[in-house]
């Protein structure tokens, strides 16, 4: 049994049912702050310590800290957040929802299993070094599509904001 | 068996040693404060004042710990520590001195030296926000949360910048590793300059020392805490020992960020035009490169100091603009440029 991965994995889950059912914002807020941390420590297992980093930088360091800047803006969610936490359709759709997504990313997982399986590392698995080789030579094109897509989404953006003004 | 006592060693004795520079730094801030100001500051308590920041200790200590009845208490005690954790946690990486050989052992002088030591520092820089707003947030007083609101704001906009101040000094030296790129800065180029990253990365250190300033919150960027225009900030309901990690927290920070610019910017342990290691004994070599660093160190440390005594305050939205209009533009010159040299001596 391996005691790393069951110590963050339990962390995780428990963070994150701890984040939805919290009734206050900011302690909701710092529930995911440790589900990033503890997947980043997962990933570090994983042999991927670039990944465990820009998991902690981005998701933590910077979406998060837009988030938590929101809701101290906001103050309180108020009363529409109780409406929608009462509305019993609003939840048997989110639990089926959450079921769908469940079953579709364990089926996925046992799919990279089955045609993977267990192998062991390259030389230097999960360097930064082999990440640009990897990005820049191989994966190019997926990379620059990605960030056209992610454009997109800042003009788009901009654009919505710009209207209500 | 041995390798994890050596590692357990260096662990305790940086902590230790950051320990006692913050602790050292709460008294020369004051004697700073005072000499700049033409006065004398604390001067009674052991030789110069030096006891002062113990006799500060014990008050804090024994003074009435006050958990405001409004404030949320797990909360509330939580984020003295999550703002003090990170700052620790980044000396991790920080390379603070060359090497040493002890009974035929090579000691690299660094706790861990990973592959990606740089991300890691700018990682743990964005987690120091998490204290200043779970306690701004906990303290429920209008002053706090404007306080951690303002720390928000600023930490994201000058986030990118120090990334991408950082970003060009890797593509010089070819290495996320903080060690490798301390190495790299032996020796001279062009003849004359020694091989440092401010020879190489004029601008580059300019927007790094400006972006540090602003995420240590230090004058002229101490907006979370402006004591002209929100009581204290953040930390406006926190007092006794829980008030003196938030202090404790901010020179340890200062410390990391010192030795993150002569790691980055001043040649790491290394002279300029003397090789240490081409006279030195192993021992002695070891403990010169260690004295050298956190020389340069104590300067930087002095620099905030002189800073925060001489310049005003910022005005909020002059300290975004700055941010967004002229410093993030300027990185990104300074980052093409950088490629653009590298690929033309290519």
């Amino acid at each position: 049994m391996d005691i790393y991965f069951w110590v963050f994995a339990v962390m995780a889950v428990g963070a994150g049912v701890f984040m939805i059912s919290s009734k206050d914002p900011l302690p909701s807020a710092l529930g995911l702050l440790t589900v990033f941390i503890a997947l980043a420590s997962l990933y570090l297992h994983l042999n991927a310590p670039l990944v465990a980093i820009f998991q902690v930088t981005i998701y933590a360091g910077a979406i998060l800290v837009l988030v938590v800047f929101v809701i101290m803006l906001l103050m309180t969610p108020g009363e529409r957040l109780g409406e929608v936490q009462r509305n019993v359709s609003y939840r048997i759709m989110g639990a089926i929802l959450g079921l769908c997504a469940t079953t579709l990313i364990g089926l996925g997982l046992k799919g990279v299993y089955d045609l993977v399986g267990e192998r062991s590392l390259p030389e230097g698995f999960g360097s930064p070094n082999q990440f640009g080789e990897l990005f820049f030579r191989n994966f190019l094109l997926h990379f620059e599509v990605a960030s056209v897509l992610l454009l997109v989404a800042l003009i788009g953006a901009i654009y919505i904001a710009k209207k209500k003004v | 068996m041995d390798d994890w006592l050596i590692a357990l060693i260096k662990v305790v004795f940086i902590w230790v040693w950051v320990l006692l520079i913050a602790v050292i730094m709460t008294w020369v801030e004051r004697r700073g404060a005072s000499m700049i100001q033409d006065r004398l500051g604390p001067n009674r308590a052991g030789p110069f004042g030096l006891l002062q920041p113990l006799a500060d200790g014990i008050k804090l200590f024994t003074k009435e710990d006050i958990v405001p009845d409004k404030a949320k208490k797990i909360l509330f005690s939580l984020g003295p520590i999550l703002f003090a954790l990170p700052a620790f946690s980044a000396y991790a990486v920080v390379p603070f001195g060359d090497k040493i050989v002890l009974g035929g052992k090579e000691i690299i002088l660094q706790v861990s030296d990973i592959n990606v030591g740089f991300l890691y520092v700018v990682a743990l820089g964005s987690m120091a926000v998490y204290g200043i707003i779970v306690g701004g947030w906990a303290s429920n007083n209008k002053y706090s949360i404007l306080g951690g609101l303002r720390s928000t704001a600023q930490l994201i906009s000058y986030e990118v910048p120090l990334g991408l101040a950082l970003l060009a000094i890797t593509l010089i030296y070819g290495t996320f590793s903080l060690r490798e790129i301390a190495l790299a800065q032996q020796g001279t180029f062009l003849g004359v300059f020694p091989n440092w990253g401010i020879f190489k990365q004029p601008l580059g250190f300019i927007l790094f020392i400006v972006t540090a300033y602003a995420e240590a919150n230090r004058v002229p960027f101490d907006l979370p805490e402006a004591e002209s225009e929100i009581v204290s900030g953040y930390h406006t309901e926190y007092g006794s020992m829980r008030l003196g990690l938030y202090l404790f927290g901010e020179y340890v920070n200062l410390c990391t960020l010192s030795a993150l610019i002569v790691t980055f910017y001043f040649g790491a342990w290394h002279l300029p035009y003397i090789n240490m290691a081409a006279f030195l004994g192993p021992i002695s070599y070891g403990i010169a490169s260690f004295l050298v660093f956190f020389l340069k160190v104590s300067f930087f440390l002095w620099l905030f100091v002189w800073v925060r005594w001489t310049v005003p305050r910022f005005r909020y939205d002059q300290v975004m603009g700055l941010g967004w209009k002229a410093l993030i533009p300027l990185a990104l010159i300074n980052l093409f440029i950088t490629a653009l040299a590298i690929q033309l001596t290519i």
